[in-house]
């Protein structure tokens, strides 16, 4: 065999060989892959949405889905907003759950982020930043407060507290919750999260 | 090239030719994910695996492969078992695979894997390629975890993710950040350079 001929046969068999076993290993793995995704939104829905039963996908555009929460009996208990913006470094992403209304804020997790380790990425855990979203009144945009408050009572109720070191991070996440619940609260005054309440009655 | 023993082929990973502190190969993943002892230590097994199976693969192969096209096959043969640990990582261990982001399809581009396939696997017997993998990937996790847990201990205050130091102190957050990757690696690579002239200049 020529060289030239020899060279081709081995780049197309290494070629071919590699692709057949990495088309066999995301065979293989992309059903886990996908199921691990579900099940961490599901998970966050539960944990922004207290007493979830079952959960709907409501709405979906890029980077931003909604969905609804339910009890036993099929009673909506609020939404849960799956959003992303950009933050110090890449894209947040995270889940927000606001009451049936979209008037109160129930909570909020962070799924996805690559902050700064040690400063921006704080919002995944910082307790003063995470758990002072909690009961948070959404009827007007959030403001930061900065510099932070010591306890949620010294916070005003539109107000959201700032890290230390991680004004960036803080702000890109209250951004894209502003962004997000504008568009939620525009999605039911056109009656599009509305029409499984509707179904059910 | 000098012969040496089986054990001295394993060791000089370990301190005459660590991958890190002694060829300075692979330094994107030793400065970017050494901020927590869990990733270091992902990040090392996950290399060894590309290292060792590469290096299986391109030893057993290596008379087949036309010089002209050695390297793009490497190339090809690496990158389906980055691709492997990467997808593994994500079905299998989720939050790893999270903090490791981007660094993981970034083994590709490892110099210690191709170095090694060029300097060593593509001459060598295969038992003896694996054992230069084994000591390779031994030296990286090995400089991999004295670097995280320098920087997690006092960046952090943790070991692994346990607290380890006490109330008083407070972390110093350069260390999780860039530039404590580099002061480390720097003040580490003095240190072993020291050691070697002090060794060396024994009679």
């Amino acid at each position: 065999m020529s060289l030239f001929a020899r060279m081709i046969a081995v780049l197309t068999s290494v070629g071919l060989l590699s692709g057949g076993f990495l088309a066999t290993v995301g065979l293989l793995t992309k059903e886990r892959i996908a199921l691990n995704k579900q099940r961490e939104i599901e998970e966050a829905i539960v944990s922004v949405i207290p007493g979830t039963q079952s959960s709907e996908k409501l709405y979906e555009e890029e980077d931003f889905s909604v969905y609804g929460g339910k009890d036993e009996s099929g009673s909506l208990l609020g939404y849960a907003i799956h959003a992303s913006g950009i933050g110090f470094q890449d894209k947040i992403t995270f889940m927000l759950g606001t009451n049936s209304s979209v008037t109160r804020i129930n909570s909020l997790v962070i799924l996805e982020q690559t902050e700064t380790p040690g400063l921006g990425a704080r919002i995944v855990d910082r307790v003063s930043f995470l758990q002072f979203w909690e009961k948070r009144d959404c009827t007007h945009p959030l403001t930061l407060r900065k510099p932070p408050a010591s306890t949620i009572e010294d916070l005003s109720p539109t107000e959201i507290n700032t890290i230390t070191g991680a004004t960036i991070s803080s702000e890109a996440v209250l951004d894209t919750a502003n962004v997000s619940l504008d568009k939620i609260k525009e999605l039911m005054k056109q009656g599009k999260l509305s029409r499984e309440e509707g179904d059910a009655n | 090239m000098p012969t040496r023993s089986v054990s001295q082929e394993y060791i000089k990973g370990l301190w005459e030719e660590n991958p890190v502190f002694r060829q300075l190969l692979g330094m994107c993943p030793v400065l970017a994910v050494t901020n927590a002892m869990i990733n270091g230590l992902a990040m090392g097994l996950a290399t060894s695996f590309v290292l060792i199976f590469s290096s299986l693969v391109v030893s057993s192969i290596k008379k087949l492969i036309p010089n002209q096209v050695r390297i793009a096959s490497y190339i090809v043969i690496i990158a389906s078992f980055v691709t492997i640990a990467d997808r593994v990582l994500a079905a299998y261990f989720p939050p790893l695979s999270k903090s490791l982001g981007p660094y993981v399809p970034l083994i590709v581009v490892n110099c210690i894997i191709l170095g090694r396939q060029e300097a060593f696997s593509s001459k060598n017997t295969v038992g003896r390629s694996l054992i230069d993998a084994f000591g390779m990937s031994s030296g990286f996790i090995a400089a991999l975890l004295i670097l995280s847990s320098i920087r997690e201990i006092l960046g952090m205050g943790t070991f692994f993710g346990y607290q380890v130091m006490g109330g008083w102190f407070k972390p110093w957050v350069i260390m999780v950040l860039p530039a404590g990757a580099f002061i480390t690696l720097g003040i580490l690579l003095g240190l072993f350079l020291l050691v070697e002239q002090k060794t060396k200049a024994r009679p």
